[in-house]
């Protein structure tokens, strides 16, 4: 595979990520784990501590937002590599005349059309009954763009640990982003963090996908839209290289 | 130009040696069988001619592509049927060849006119929008060949392809491998069952955990150990003083019983057919029926990898 790689193997590549990704919204869409952990659990998350804070449910639908691009997106891998694992279909996957990174790539697509799709129904769900509007559209579609692809692409890091076992994949992933809803400032507004709070909060990505939907909902932003847009480019970077690596080092 | 070419192929997990320095080469048009009991490393073998794994030495080029240098060159040329069927149980026929055929990127038109005879080649074109979930075993073993096919790949691997199939199944895939053959695509087949190698190979590997004992025509494997003939008689009341009387004729090296049948092995069928005719008539036993037969490829087989029978051995041992 070092020496071989083209421009043509690159469009196979392409084409191939395509493929994977449209099969796994296919099978995917319907698994009733993917909507327990990528919706209902944001969604408890955000009531309880609504009800603890007795906020007005509309300013809660930005929060919403952020949390379930980070719960939706990153779960579809991890949910379909494993069985994928069991079934052996992984090995067709494995064995076809794409590289490992068309894999990971199909599945990050995947996860960011399937979150993305979940994350605009959220939107429109909230415009229609709580009247939220977006003070910019296009940058609340951009925010969540770009939050369900770091995501998904971040699922794709967990999705690459050798198990044919979910409950395995999603333990391990929820130690990373159970901890992340509280140091990225969707509970707590960053402005009102310690240094020492702000300092854990810049290496979450999450602080920066609630931070752009929050400008797309209040016009507001922290760090504002560029730096946002920048860091969650980094990260994707980040995560589709090291999803790259492990999935190579786990294959031999 | 070769298909495929091995050489000193070696893949260790950890101390355990799967495949040991295997070489061979497959010339383009033959049915290659890779014959070995269960751990003997064909899996293995396949899995790194088709460059899942890597290998801990050697090289293998298929079609002239090195497998670890020019992996996705060398895969968009073939079509691999896996020991287990993977397909996507959620998925319809038709939707698990359409995925397959993206994944090797045969165009629109192409990938829905080979489904459709593929489809009805191997008979599911009644199936093709049910979700294969309620497939059996059979048809999903003919949907994974269907899928292997769908690239109209030179080189198909098959890792056991009729294991464990009834006989429709089997036929219709056996039929589908001399068709491909005769169009000229070469084929690797594992199998441990033997007669399907004899019936459908031009050639044979016995490997045996990890090493390759014998390549050659199924042929000349049998000729390569002619001292095992055997002659074979069919009688009622094949009692134990019966049998114990058989192992004492001279130049009989094991009597084995098959079913209603009892074979005596020697390098001498004529003069032990004598005998035991002889011995059987002073028992007031009348042959049902009698044949003298070469050696089975299942006879080179036990003789090469040194299987024990494991059943009415010989007492005197060889
Ligand atoms: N991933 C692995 N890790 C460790 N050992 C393995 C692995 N894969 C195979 N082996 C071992 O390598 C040996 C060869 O296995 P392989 O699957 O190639 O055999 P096989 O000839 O295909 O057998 P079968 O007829 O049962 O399919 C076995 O001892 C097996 O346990
Ligand atoms: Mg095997």
């Amino acid at each position: 595979m070092t020496m071989e790689y083209s421009l043509y193997h690159f469009r196979n590549d392409l084409h191939g990520a395509w493929a994977i990704a449209k099969k796994d919204l296919v099978i995917y869409y319907l698994k009733p784990a993917i909507y327990m952990s990528g919706l209902l659990f944001p969604l408890f998350m955000l009531l309880a501590f609504a009800v603890g804070k007795s906020a007005p449910i509309a300013t809660l639908i930005p929060g919403l937002i952020a949390i379930t691009s980070l719960f939706s997106a990153s779960s579809i891998e991890p949910v379909a590599i494993p069985i994928e694992r069991r079934t052996k279909t992984f090995d067709r996957l494995l064995s076809a005349p794409i590289s490992l990174f068309a894999l990971v790539l199909g599945e990050s697509v995947s996860g960011l059309l399937f979150s993305g799709s979940i994350c605009l129904a959220l939107f429109i769900g909230g415009a229609v009954l709580l009247r939220t509007a977006a003070f910019s559209l296009p940058v609340l579609l951009l925010a969540i763009a770009l939050s369900c692809f770091t995501f998904a692409a971040m699922g794709a890091v967990f999705s690459a640990y050798p198990t044919e076992n979910v409950g395995e994949v999603m333990s391990l992933l929820n130690l990373v982003r159970l901890p992340l809803i509280f140091i990225s400032g969707v509970f707590v507004p960053l402005e009102t963090m310690p240094p020492w709070g702000m300092a854990v909060a810049r290496i979450s990505p999450l602080t920066y996908g609630n931070d752009l939907v929050r400008y797309g909902f209040e016009g507001t932003t922290h760090f504002g839209i560029a730096v946002d847009v920048v860091l969650l480019l980094v990260f994707t970077a980040i995560f589709l290289a090291l999803g790259n690596f492990l999935y190579r080092k786990f294959n031999e | 130009m070769s298909a495929i070419v091995v050489t000193g192929l070696t893949k260790k997990f950890g101390t355990l040696t799967a495949v040991n320095n295997v070489s061979f080469t497959v010339p383009e048009g033959e049915i290659f069988g890779y014959l070995g009991p269960n751990g003997a490393g064909k899996t293995t073998t396949i899995r790194i001619l088709t460059g899942i794994t890597a290998p801990t030495a050697g090289t293998a080029a298929i079609l002239g592509h090195d497998i670890v240098e020019e992996t996705l060159t060398a895969r968009s040329h073939m079509g691999i049927v896996p020991e287990t069927s993977n397909i996507y149980d959620d998925l319809t026929a038709w939707q698990n060849l359409m995925f397959t055929a993206e994944l090797y990127r045969v165009g629109k038109a192409e990938r829905e006119k080979r489904a459709q005879e593929l489809l009805e080649t191997f008979q599911l074109l009644d199936r093709k929008d049910d979700k294969v979930h309620g497939f059996s075993k059979g048809m999903k073993r003919r949907l994974t060949l269907a899928m292997g096919l769908v690239n109209d790949p030179r080189l198909l691997f098959l890792d056991e392809p009729t294991s464990g199939l009834d006989v429709q199944s089997n036929l219709i895939i056996k039929d589908v491998i001399r068709d491909l053959n005769d169009r000229g695509v070469t084929v690797f087949l594992t199998t441990h069952n033997i007669e399907e190698a004899n019936t459908l190979c031009h050639r044979v590997a016995i490997i045996n955990r990890g090493t390759i004992a014998a390549i050659d025509a199924p042929e000349r494997l049998k000729q390569a150990i002619q001292s095992v003939q055997s002659v074979e008689l069919a009688f009622d009341h094949m009692g134990t003083e019966v049998l114990e009387m058989l192992h004492r004729i001279p130049n009989v090296n094991e009597v084995r019983k098959e079913g209603d049948r009892v074979r005596l092995y020697t390098p001498d069928p004529g003069s032990v057919l004598e005998a035991a005719m002889a011995s059987l008539k002073v028992q007031g036993i009348r042959p049902l029926s009698v044949n003298t037969l070469g050696p089975s490829l299942e006879d080179v087989f036990v003789k090469l990898t040194g299987l024990d029978r494991g059943h009415n051995r010989d007492p005197k041992g060889k």
